[in-house]
């Protein structure tokens, strides 16, 4: 999965000069490696130290809801890549939850009338905020967070803060099932990131995207009609938060309202350890695919490991920090090889 | 200028327009219909909202009589209202009652509680200002209740939504001689509110532990699900597990996972729990709602996928879908509270000390009392908790309030 930004995009391709040192380190100059090498040596590190890492159930559970991850923090990246932001991103999921559980439980409407509903909900709920954001010209924190309230509000009046859970038992196929032991949500992860990162590397609208976020006022004078990429990029949000909002309810077999609440942190923790920068017109799918299952393992080995209730959250910080600080060291070996090698080529 | 300006004036002027238009249609519509699938009509002793108010396809005799009858009720109390009650020369008219009935935040459990609260009303003849907050921050509460406070209303039934944080606003309502009764969950020690009406949340831990260690044949691995740290019910909910597992040799707690405030988060931490001890465990007890959810859905969705360990679970408060799993096998059971016994019996103590009664003293904890609910009783768990009720209130000028 490509690494790809403005700069290497649109602006100046990155090349690296110092070719022939061999693909392995071709691979370890690559700026979304230090977080496949943290998640790589956090595998590594749970596998040896527990005993029920390694079972079927716990790779199927770890798999799954690291599938979750990926679209709740496309949700995120996807108007991160562009400069701005989704605070709404849970709201929106729990409308959807809501509009996937009232079709289906109130109604009795089968799952493919209510799954193509629920998306049209999330991918409105994204329009709204873009077109607002494109219209008014207000900073998107501003609006989000003010539709955050909308969404959420609408969930609670609509539900009444009531589960549904008369949800068919063939809807929970996606969410619970697997293909070879490997789980359905975790197989159209890897797909839609697939997709997302060939539209980022080689099509004409993800170079756009990127170059919005890159620089807005040269993407501009270039000719890229930037509201409307804008406006696109909160459709996508809304339609990733809305395939996530699905994929729960489809592993839950109801429909929570509450669903989203907790969404706002781990979208931006994932996307943000993923790569994606805050400032606009770089992300990495490998890095935030990396990224989801870290943030995964994390929580899962705390409790393989059985660590103190009370100390949690501390030793959970202390891993995030630890995780990104491999690719800071990473950072800084390659740039003092790189220094070694131009010294070399200047003193031959 | 004027070009440049009118796109964004035009759009605020549509923002506007909408937004009255959903300020009207709230005020005047009622609230969209819950899920069907919602345990309140065959939990609630009540009556329902939709018995209480006539269908519209009632022919017009029938709703004039119902309409009649309804404002019968609400002019005059029960003859069993009456018989408790305090001398007639003593209690206010109807409408001098100043009551309030507050909620934090939109949630079944509240829903519950209003059926409760809406029988009082109706067998009283009392109006009660009902109100179901934002959000369960103390801020958002203090804010409102304050509001209600400066309008006028002086007895306050209350759900703190911070244990201790709801102690601050209490202080400054009883100053003003405000009369507050928590219900469903108690303030801190001390504090002014003048009753909790709720489960006692030790015993009703210690109730759910030994009904799993019973069902697991006295002995075997536990985990046991605490929800958040912070909060002081969940000690005191930890402390009734353990007491209970310490009195059993054969028994072991395995695993103790907490910090989880969303269904998504308990699914997660449970699953990863199940996970770590997937061949040992015996046992899971959850003694919070939402991580009774939590491992409702685990557990459904662990059998689903071919899971063949036998898992005993145990958790509390009846939300559709821990009752589902009971239903379903899942689950061993599960502890009901007392929600409609919360919003009747606090409106009543309020009544009373608008009456004039005073707390008994050294009295504070009114235990609603709570029901198991198994497979077996899940249709008939409700008239045990209604008998309670009608205990307490039989009880309620005798053993809490005195003249």
């Amino acid at each position: 999965m490509a690494e790809v930004n403005v700069n290497q995009n649109v602006v100046s391709p990155k090349k690296n000069s110092n070719s022939g040192t061999g693909a392995l380190a071709k691979l370890f100059r690559r700026n979304d490696m230090g977080v496949v090498i943290a998640t790589a040596l956090l595998f590594l590190i749970f596998a040896l130290v527990t005993d029920s890492f390694f079972t079927r159930y716990n790779l199927f559970n770890i798999s799954r809801t690291a599938g979750l991850y990926v679209f709740i923090a496309m949700g995120q990246m996807i108007v991160l890549v562009i400069g701005g932001m989704n605070l709404s991103l849970g709201g929106i999921g729990g409308l959807v939850v809501v509009a996937a559980g009232y079709t289906m439980d109130s109604m009795g409407w089968s799952p493919w009338i209510s799954v193509p509903i629920a998306l049209a909900v999330g991918m409105l709920a994204g329009a709204f905020n873009g077109i607002i954001i494109v219209k008014s010209k207000i900073n998107s924190f501003i609006i989000t967070l003010a539709s955050l309230f909308i969404f959420t509000g609408l969930v609670t009046g609509i539900s009444q803060g009531f589960p549904y859970t008369e949800i068919p038992k063939s809807f929970t196929l996606m969410g619970r099932g697997s293909l070879l032991g490997v789980p359905y949500t975790f197989i159209l992860a890897i797909v839609t990131l697939l997709i997302m990162a060939y539209v980022f590397k080689f099509t004409v609208i993800g170079r756009r995207i990127l170059a919005t976020g890159g620089n807005l006022e040269a993407a501009q004078l270039s000719g890229i009609r930037t509201d409307r990429i804008v406006f696109l990029c909160h459709v996508l949000s809304g339609l990733f938060g809305a395939i996530a909002g699905l994929l729960w309810v489809s592993r839950m077999g109801s429909a929570q309202p509450a669903t989203g609440s907790d969404w706002l942190i781990i979208s931006f923790a994932v996307a943000i350890i993923g790569g994606t920068a805050l400032t606009g017109g770089e992300a990495s799918m490998l890095a935030l695919f990396a990224s989801a299952i870290l943030l995964t393992l994390i929580k899962n080995g705390l409790i393989m490991l059985n660590v103190n209730v009370y100390f949690e959250q501390t030793f959970l910080g202390l891993i995030i920090l630890l995780a990104v600080s491999i690719d800071r060291i990473r950072a800084m070996l390659h740039s003092s090889t790189r220094k070694f090698g131009r010294r070399d080529a200047t003193e031959a | 200028m004027y070009r440049k300006l009118s796109k964004p004036l035009l759009l605020l002027v549509i923002l506007m327009m909408v937004l009255a238009a959903a300020l009207s249609a709230c005020s005047s519509e009622e609230p969209a219909p819950p899920p069907e699938s919602k345990p309140a009509e065959s939990e609630a002793p009540a009556e329902s909202k939709e018995a209480a108010q006539p269908a519209e396809s009632e022919a017009p005799a029938e709703k004039e009589a119902a309409e009649a009858e309804e404002k019968t009720a609400e002019e005059a109390p029960t003859q069993e209202a009456a018989e408790s009650e305090a001398p007639a020369e003593a209690a206010p008219a109807q409408s001098e009652y100043k009551l309030v009935w507050y909620a934090s935040a939109p949630h079944p459990y509240f829903e519950e509680v209003l059926k409760g609260v809406e029988a009082f009303e109706q067998e009283y003849g009392i109006p009660v200002e009902k109100q179901i907050g934002p959000d369960w921050e103390q801020s958002s509460q203090n804010e409102r209740v304050e509001a209600l406070a400066a309008q006028g209303f002086t007895h306050f039934s209350i759900y703190p939504s911070d244990a201790s944080g709801a102690n601050g606003l209490y202080e400054e309502l009883t100053q003003n001689g405000i009369k507050v009764v928590n219900f469903g969950a108690s303030t801190m020690q001390p504090t002014t509110a003048s009753f909790v009406v709720a489960t006692d949340v030790k015993a009703a831990a210690m109730q759910a532990t030994e009904a799993l260690i019973q069902s697991m044949g006295g002995k075997g691995k536990i985990i046991n699900v605490l929800e958040v740290l912070e909060d002081s019910n969940t000690v005191l909910r930890k402390e009734g597990v353990e007491e209970v597992v310490a009195k059993y040799p054969d028994v072991e707690i395995i695993q103790e996972i907490s910090g989880m405030t969303s269904v998504e988060e308990a699914v997660e931490k449970i699953g990863n729990a199940l996970s770590a001890n997937i061949n040992e465990v015996d046992g899971i007890i959850a003694t919070g709602f939402t991580t009774s959810v939590g491992i409702a859905q685990v557990l459904s969705e662990y059998y689903d996928t071919g899971g063949d360990r036998e898992i005993h679970a145990v958790g509390i408060d009846t939300d559709p879908t821990v009752m589902k799993a009971i239903e379903d096998g899942v689950m061993d059971g599960t502890i009901a509270q007392n929600p409609y016994g919360h919003g009747y019996l606090s409106l009543l103590a309020l009544k009373y000390m608008a009456d004039g009664y005073e707390p008994v003293e050294g009295v504070y904890h009114i235990d609603s009392g709570a029901a198991f609910v198994t497979k077996d009783n899940l249709d008939t768990y409700a008239d045990d908790i209604m008998a309670v009720t009608e205990q307490i209130k039989s009880e309620l000028t005798t053993k809490y309030l005195e003249k």
